[in-house]
């Protein structure tokens, strides 16, 4: 929901209220004004009426039969009203009307109290006899007994109850005359009016804030590349934020921002810049060192066969030796620098096939059964599992990540320990996994396993002279990731490491 | 030593070419060496070599030019090519380019003159059944594929494709034993003539190769089939 629908709908809402506030009041003075003209009415008549027949309690008594009659006559001309004389504790002694009132039926003496007190009241509401299920307005007048006597106590009271029938088409009428009121109109086109220019006045405010939202999310979703000399887009998509020439809090943003893309657009072709030149470097490099490696290796190669068989140069022999393996290090190391430079290139791209991965694995367990065999280690490949673990993998290089892994195995294995490497489809993805049953990793080194160099201090490869030092993890680990994957290692120190790369499957 | 192959080196660096040429000589064979491309195309042109081992790198004409340039004169001398670079593009160029084999630096002079042995090895095998085609069937046929080896052709329903010398040689190695299951060692053995040792080259890569370019469904290959923990074999012809 925008900010502007729900300043327009804020704003609506509580016109409405306002409307719906008025109307209620104008009702509920109405009915105030109907119960305060009731009561001064009928207060006015039992004025009337008590000051004409001043000893009723008396008359009751005498004329029992006919005080009924007698009461319904004085109300003859009075509409929806019903006198009742009651006595001290509100029991109704006789009645206007044609009802029969159970006997010793009593109202509620609070409100005839409250009446028939000489404070004015603007309106008192009482039982009706009649409706006990509602109050209605009432008038009451105290009697006594000996009025010659000054005694002051009362005897009973007048009851007036006034019906409410008149009242339902009265607030009807009123609620008409309401809505037919032009302040009542005016309220509610003001109401729509003020609505209008709220979301006209927001839209103006909004405006300047959709376009910055426009471009923070164009920043999010392409990072910090300049579009305009991006090949291929026809409608080049600009970070350039328009000045804005608005003094207010949302030019003062715009502004801002503005300066913080360039600042890091800035920060981010430079950061580029270097790393391109790092890795330009690297490979660059890694290049021009094959050249005299290569010559390096094969003049020590050449040497070494000339000394083949020649026991006076057995000690130069060993020399050599050690000159070639560490020049196969160096080689090795030095491919692998380049090969990770060149995997790290952006521009790098996939060659990817669909395929069985577990036949992949068969194949790099062929080429290391020889080596394992010499080493005496186990090595196989899990049986085959239907359905097949199909992904799309660059076949040259995923079979390089499992051989990395398998190498690295195998370094740390001692004889008699196994290595099994297995493919398992699972809900659309694909785990390959290499366990071994070596030495185990310590759980300090897993985090850092895959890094670039990282070499464990406590389990430092044995001296076999394998080259590719803390290389060969970091090339598998940038190998899934090209191909959209996950690494994890697990190890138990002492039981085994289990490495598990985790593909996104093809569908067959 | 009358039966001496004669074998072209091209390598702009000195030591390199040395270091070459001393070993192969040592190894038997008659080596002519050159520093750039456009002396070794003249010496080619000169006289024809049993092997060319060109160095990717060169200046005047590279090994990748070279390669080319020689391939469309029709010189069909199988080619070793040397790269400093061990990008995929030119691993793939080299090869279908017409390069026979290549080996990335650094190397090392055994595994070199391994895959020399083995070049020539296959080229005088090649020699040999071109020869012997006269009198052997002029070509195999298995259901819809059609290789005709002497043409060094391969034919779906009718229809040629283009293979290069690896794919080839490893689909005539199967055609030619239909029903025999191989494993990869095998493959390797007879097909490369070496045991190979690097990253690249791997069976399965061809396989898969052969499959995407023969197979309807190169998932369930009807073809070129999978023997679960022994190798893979062709389907036998059908009847």
């Amino acid at each position: 929901m925008s900010v502007r629908f729900k300043i327009a709908l804020t704003i609506f809402l509580t016109g409405l209220l306002t409307a719906a506030g008025v109307i209620a009041t104008v009702l509920f003075a109405f009915e105030r004004f109907e119960h305060e003209a009731t009561y001064y009415r009928a207060s006015a008549f039992l004025e009337r009426v008590v000051a004409r027949h001043s000893d009723m309690l008396a008359m009751q008594e005498r004329f029992q039969d006919e005080f009924s009659g007698f009461l319904g006559n004085l109300v003859l001309f009075e509409p929806d009203t019903q006198l009742y004389l009651l006595d001290a504790q509100g029991t109704v002694v006789a009645s206007s009307g044609e009802v029969q009132l159970p006997k010793g039926f009593k109202v509620a003496l609070g409100p005839v109290m409250d009446a028939a007190s000489a404070e004015p009241m603007p309106y008192v509401l009482g039982d009706d006899p009649e409706r006990m299920d509602a109050s209605a307005v009432i008038a009451a007048r105290p009697l006594r007994r000996a009025v010659i006597l000054n005694d002051p106590a009362v005897a009973g009271y007048l009851y007036l109850v006034c019906h409410k029938a008149i009242l339902p088409q009265g607030r009807l009428a009123a609620l008409q005359s309401t809505f037919s009121q032009p302040a009542l109109i005016l309220i509610l086109v003001v109401c729509g009016l003020t609505t209008l220019l709220a979301a006209w006045v927001t839209a103006a405010v909004t405006r300047p804030l959709a376009r910055l939202t426009t471009a923070v999310a164009t920043v999010s979703r392409h990072g910090l590349e300049d579009f305009s000399t991006a090949p291929g887009a026809a409608q080049p998509e600009t970070l350039d934020l328009p000045e804005s020439s608005a003094r207010d809090e949302f030019g003062q943003l715009n502004n801002g921002i503005r300066a913080m893309l360039n600042t890091l657009r800035t920060q981010w072709r430079t950061l580029r810049r270097l790393d391109h030149f790092r890795r330009e470097g690297v490979s660059n490099l890694s290049h021009d060192l094959r050249s005299p490696l290569t010559a390096t290796t094969a003049c020590l190669e050449t040497l070494e066969g000339r000394w083949v068989g020649d026991a006076s140069r057995a000690a130069d022999r060993q020399l050599v030796e050690v000159a070639l393996r560490n020049t196969h290090n160096a080689a090795r190391l030095v491919q692998s620098l380049g090969d990770l430079a060149q995997l790290d290139e952006p521009e790098f791209k996939l060659r990817s096939e669909v395929m069985d991965v577990s036949e992949l694995l068969d194949d790099v367990v062929l080429r290391f059964t020889e080596r394992a065999a010499r080493q005496g280690v186990h090595i196989e490949a899990a049986a085959p599992k239907a359905p097949a673990p199909l992904a799309a993998v660059d076949v040259e290089l995923f079979e390089r990540a499992i051989a990395n892994l398998v190498d690295n195995a195998l370094k740390f294995c001692p004889a008699g320990a196994s290595i099994t490497l297995d493919a398992v489809p699972t809900s659309g993805k694909v785990l390959v996994t290499v366990s071994d049953t070596g030495p185990g990793i310590p759980a300090a080194d897993l985090p850092h396993l895959f890094d670039r160099f990282y070499q464990s201090r406590q389990s430092a490869a044995p001296a076999t002279g394998e080259g590719g030092k803390g290389l060969g993890l970091a090339i598998v680990k940038r190998i899934v990731e090209l191909h959209d994957g996950e690494v994890q290692v697990s190890s138990v120190p002492g039981t085994g490491t289990r490495v598990t790369l985790t593909l996104p499957g093809a569908a067959a | 030593m009358m039966d001496m192959k004669r074998i072209l080196v091209a390598e702009d660096q000195t030591d390199i070419r040395d270091l070459l040429v001393l070993n192969l000589r040592n190894a038997g064979y008659e080596v002519t060496d050159v520093a750039n491309g456009l002396a070794a195309l003249a010496s080619e042109t000169a006289r024809s070599n049993d092997l060319l081992v060109l160095d990717l790198m060169m200046p005047g004409m590279d090994g990748l030019d070279l390669c080319k340039t020689l391939r469309a004169r029709g010189c069909s001398t199988p080619i070793l090519m040397l790269t400093a670079k061990s990008t995929e593009l030119d691993r793939v160029l080299g090869l279908e380019l017409g390069a026979d084999d290549y080996l990335t630096k650094p190397f090392s002079l055994a595994e070199l003159l391994a895959r020399v042995k083995a070049l020539l090895r296959r080229s005088e095998l090649l020699q040999a059944s071109q020869i012997n085609a006269q009198t052997q069937a002029s070509s195999l046929r298995n259901g819809d594929l059609e290789i005709l080896p002497v043409k060094r052709l391969v034919q779906v329903q009718g229809k040629s494709m283009d293979f290069t010398a690896l794919e080839f040689d490893l689909l005539l190695h199967f055609a030619q034993h239909p029903g025999h299951v191989f494993s990869r060692a095998q493959l390797l053995n007879a097909v490369w003539g070496y045991t190979h040792d690097g990253y690249e080259h791997t069976v399965t890569t061809h396989i898969n190769r052969l499959r995407a370019k023969l197979e309807t469904d190169p998932l369930k290959p009807e073809l070129i089939l999978t023997v679960r923990g022994a190798g893979y074999k062709m389907r036998e012809a059908p009847r």
